[in-house]
């Protein structure tokens, strides 16, 4: 066991146990916990076609990460017919280089960002305002844990281990110097307040900043869905808009964009569709009298297209909804900071060892039941618990787990490939253990058990075990 | 040196074992997938188009009213005196808002939107019945900010170009030449966020009330 | 009490995959699955040559243990027509995932191909296999179901409980909201990560005392330990029982989690 993999599974299980303990954490994750499910639930039961589109989904993506390296290159093409630039990026800090000398070049003082999953993952604001700009985020969810100087918790929903009562404080500070001296509690009042902040911050903006949902090859459009508008502000407003996205967010044509577009939403919201909806191909027209002047983007692979060809290939098919974090219990109980990095969830503890490596992220794969319900509402059905097993399979093969763990994992396993020598020496710590707790049927601690007694008792085993009562039995008649 | 371009198409190839000497064969097979793009699963219904799009755009929260083609000032006065606003809005462009003849009781500016604007009103390329969505272009007398900033934003239909589905519509804009457009926004009733305590509220960054007025031909 | 009025091939020859928290933990799940299928035409046969399906090994990245004892497990049931678990989760290992073990072996993955195809989780080889009727049981109270995550995801096991459950006389089935959201047991998850799994499971007892069940009723011994275990510790005084001993009416003992003299 290396010294940094020791580390980060302490770092895990610390951040987790904090979470837990977090009394804000777990009322915010309670609050969501339920809508999200049962928004989703709605919306695809009203839509008989749903498995259908879902079949269709993975299919499109699947065509296309098959012909990855074509897709891309007609998707190039078409950015710069309409008068953009394409920039690539080899990993987090080319794209950062990228960006930074973008926004330079612009002479950019303020930059806003529309939500962008990519922009976090290359940590894009500290390179920013090391060069001496200020950097906005845009979406309210954003900008709450912007002014909280934390990241992101969720992938649609980055607020959402925020209470309203944290929000509050975090706008009366941050605010009161803007002038918003009241300090107000209601969320409608707290929305506006934003609203009116950060139109400020929408038209000062030199460069704008977004993410792509998709990037579509048929018209070099990148398309941004929100509900708030605020991607929209952020792409039109400013002189400059860089769109950063990963390289697997490209799609073949519009008609493929439908599809993705009825299984995104609903997965992700509940919604039908997102209020807003947008395609953006390039820089204002000559005959146009706004829109940006430059348009670029920047396309990350930052370890993707390693993946490709191999058995996690399907992860490239994510469409970042977010249904796999609104279902899984472990994200439901620990929200995502816990999980260390941008992305969270079942959808994070694949991807992160995948980009990153197993040496800040041992822990993921495993802190997992794998109940399955993540694989069950992917809108682009990756299997995730199969893929979590599989970096289980490959952590074990490349001998990453502990040594203690592998022993008494070989010495179980040697004893129950023994069946008769098994149940022989299972027998006497049966009998004892039944022996302390049948009165109360139960033992509150049992201290070779992990914390498993922390939180609840340990129903006592049986006094005989069943092969021996039955085969016992079994000799006397 | 290498570029990165070269190189993560390098990586990507080597791992999808697609050698270069195939590369060009490849992309004309997949402009021609791109060319012979066509609708796959779609959801069906039988409501009639005009009743389909009001249903869904009232159920995301949007108003309407069904007006004849000599109604548009009408209308906006109508609208605006409900929410106690002057007559003035920030105008787009379109086959039936060029056609319009404003009368002088109301004020019309033909320019982008700011940080201030309260009115906007624009002219949908089309409108789709599944969804209940407006598709908008943008162009050279259509300043997309118009959509984004006002506090109001009112939108003008042609019932005649409400599709059944999305699909539908990019028909229609492959046809006209404007898929490749600067900005096209599907818009699907009034801004909102739920990212406070996850619950819904209108107006976070864009309008707070979106209108449309469905013009129906006699 | 399972009368059969299918006309089947007899007699079935059935034989018990155990499961190694029935065989160590709760016996009587075992005696009743016995019982169950013994009604139900069947002969059972419960080979000594067994412990475990390899769960904990396979969720632990290890392959080579894991086919290890894959390999015990097919040859031990090699003889029987039908293979039949108290547990959806242990039924999925040999249904779904042995198969998985043997992709460059082609004789042990057909061996491995027809176990599973042999292999049922007990209320679904109730409910599909043998046409019943359940007569003469009865469990008066307000019962819930939980439903076990591998069995409900993988095997497609929700109708199959509640359709047996209907027989059972005197019973009122209270449903639970999200009865099919996991409850934190994840085998040796709960183990690792217990501060986790027991937030988890706490939220899932928050859930069944929000019903008016006096009874929880489950497919897996795993849960059901989970479940009994954060009950007991919270003072609740409801039963938890596996559906095996509901149905063969060997519900007069202790409960999960009962001491003796609880009763």
């Amino acid at each position: 066991m290396s010294a940094s993999t020791s580390s980060q599974r302490v770092e895990f299980q610390e951040r987790a146990r904090q979470a837990l303990s977090d009394v804000s954490l777990q009322r915010a994750m309670a609050k969501a916990r339920g809508g999200f499910v049962d928004h989703r639930r709605d919306a695809v039961d009203a839509l008989p076609e749903f498995d259908a589109i879902r079949d269709a989904a993975r299919d499109i993506k699947d065509h296309v990460l098959a012909n990855l390296d074509g897709y891309l290159e007609l998707y190039e093409q078409k950015v710069i017919e309409n008068g953009g630039q394409v920039h690539w990026a080899r990993d987090a800090d080319e794209a950062c280089r990228i960006v930074a000398k973008i926004c330079k070049d612009a002479e950019a003082k303020t930059v806003t960002k529309g939500k962008s999953m990519v922009s976090e993952e290359i940590h894009l604001n500290p390179v920013l305002e090391a060069a001496g700009m200020t950097v906005v985020e845009t979406d309210l969810g954003e900008y709450i844990v912007q002014l909280a100087g934390e990241t992101p918790s969720h992938i649609i929903a980055p607020a959402v281990h925020k209470t309203r009562e944290q929000i509050t404080d975090l706008f009366h500070e941050h605010h009161s110097p803007l002038g918003y001296t009241d300090r107000v509690t209601q969320r409608e009042a707290l929305v506006n307040e934003a609203r009116s902040v950060l139109r400020e911050r929408f038209v000062a903006a030199d460069v704008g900043i977004t993410g792509a949902n998709f990037l579509v090859a048929e018209t070099g459009a990148n398309v941004i869905v929100t509900n708030e508008g605020n991607g929209d502000l952020t792409s039109c407003l400013p002189r400059v808009h860089i769109v950063t996205a990963g390289i697997e967010k490209v799609i073949p044509s519009l008609d493929d964009l439908s599809v993705l577009l009825r299984v995104l939403a609903r997965s992700a919201t509940g919604q039908e569709f997102s209020a807003y909806t947008s395609l953006y191909s390039g820089p204002r027209r000559t005959d146009e009298m706004e829109g940006p002047e430059a348009y670029h983007v920047v396309l990350l692979d930052n370890g993707r297209s390693r993946l490709l060809g191999g058995q996690y290939q399907p992860m490239l098919r994510c469409i970042r909804c977010g249904a796999c974090l609104n279902h899984c219990p472990v994200y439901g109980a620990i929200g995502g900071h816990a999980y260390g990095w941008v992305y969270s969830g079942p959808m994070g503890s694949v991807l992160t060892p995948l980009l990153n490596g197993f040496d800040q992220a041992m822990d993921l794969p495993n802190a997992c039941t794998l109940n399955g319900r993540c694989k069950e509402v992917c809108p682009v059905r990756i299997p995730l618990s199969d893929l979590l097993l599989k970096h289980r399979l490959e952590q074990h093969d490349r001998r990453l787990n502990t040594n203690f763990g592998r022993f008494l994992l070989s010495a179980w396993a040697w004893l129950a490939r023994r069946p008769r020598l098994y149940q022989g020496v299972m027998a006497l710590p049966l009998w004892l253990m039944h022996r302390l707790g049948k009165r109360r049927g139960v033992l509150s601690r049992l201290p070779g058990l992990g914390g498993w007694t922390d939180s609840r008792d340990f129903p006592i085993p049986a006094r005989r075990s069943f092969l021996r009562q039955w085969h016992t039995h079994k000799a006397r008649s | 040196m290498t570029s990165a371009r070269d190189e993560i198409l390098g990586t990507l190839r080597k791992s999808l074992a697609a050698g270069d000497p195939r590369t060009l064969r490849r992309l004309e097979e997949l402009r021609s997938r791109i060319q012979n793009s066509e609708p796959q699963v779609q959801p069906r219904f039988d409501d009639d188009l005009l009743t389909r799009f009001c249903q869904k755009h009232v159920t995301v929260h949007g108003t309407y009213d069904r007006i004849s083609g000599d109604g548009i000032e009408a209308a906006m006065v109508r609208y605006l005196a409900g929410l106690g606003l002057d007559a003035q809005w920030h105008l787009g462009s379109g086959p039936l808002l060029d056609e319009t003849h404003w009368t002088d009781q109301v004020f019309v500016y033909r320019k982008g939107a700011d940080k201030d604007t309260k009115v906007a009103l624009s002219e949908a390329f089309a409108a789709v019945a599944e969804t209940g969505t407006l598709v908008l272009c943008s162009g050279p007398a259509v300043p997309s900010s118009q959509n984004f900033l006002p506090d109001d934003h009112v939108i003008i239909v042609d019932g005649r170009r409400i599709v059944r589905h999305m699909e539908d519509a990019w028909a229609m804009l492959r046809d006209s030449g404007a898929a490749s457009g600067r900005a096209i926004n599907l818009i699907t009733g009034p801004s909102k966020t739920g990212d406070i305590e996850q619950t819904i509220q209108y107006g976070a960054h864009g309008p707070r009330r979106l209108h449309v007025l469905i013009v129906e031909q006699t | 009490m399972i009368k059969i009025d299918k006309e089947i091939k007899s007699p079935i020859n059935v034989g018990l995959f155990v499961t190694c928290l029935a065989d160590l933990m709760r016996p009587q799940v075992a005696f009743a699955a016995v019982t169950l299928l013994e009604s139900g035409g069947c002969t059972v046969r419960v080979p000594r040559e067994q412990s475990c399906c390899g769960q904990p090994a396979l969720n632990s990245g290890d392959r080579a243990s894991t086919t290890e004892i894959a390999k015990n497990v097919i040859r031990a049931f090699a003889e029987d027509d039908y293979v039949v678990a108290p547990s959806g989760s242990c039924a999925d290992t040999l249904i779904n995932k042995y198969s998985t073990l043997f992709r460059h072996d082609a004789q042990w993955a057909g061996r491995a191909q027809s176990l599973a195809d042999k292999t049922f989780e007990l209320t679904s080889f109730l409910t599909e296999k043998l046409d019943f009727n359940l007569e003469g049981v009865s469990y008066p109270g307000v019962c819930t179901y939980h439903d076990s995550c591998s069995g409900l995801r993988e095997l497609g096991i929700q109708k199959q409980p509640r359709k047996l459950l209907a027989g059972v006389k005197g019973m009122a089935l209270s449903e639970l909201e999200d009865s099919s959201v996991c409850c934190g047991f994840g085998g040796l998850f709960s183990v690792k990560y217990p501060d986790i799994s027991g937030r988890i499971v706490s939220d899932k007892c928050a859930q069944i005392t929000q019903t008016d069940a006096d009874t929880v009723i489950g497919g897996d011994l795993g849960c059901l330990l989970n479940i009994a275990g954060r009950l007991r510790r919270e003072g609740k005084r409801l039963k938890v029982f596996h559906i095996a001993e509901v149905l063969a009416g060997m519900t007069d003992g202790p409960a999960i989690g009962e001491g003796e003299g609880e009763t």
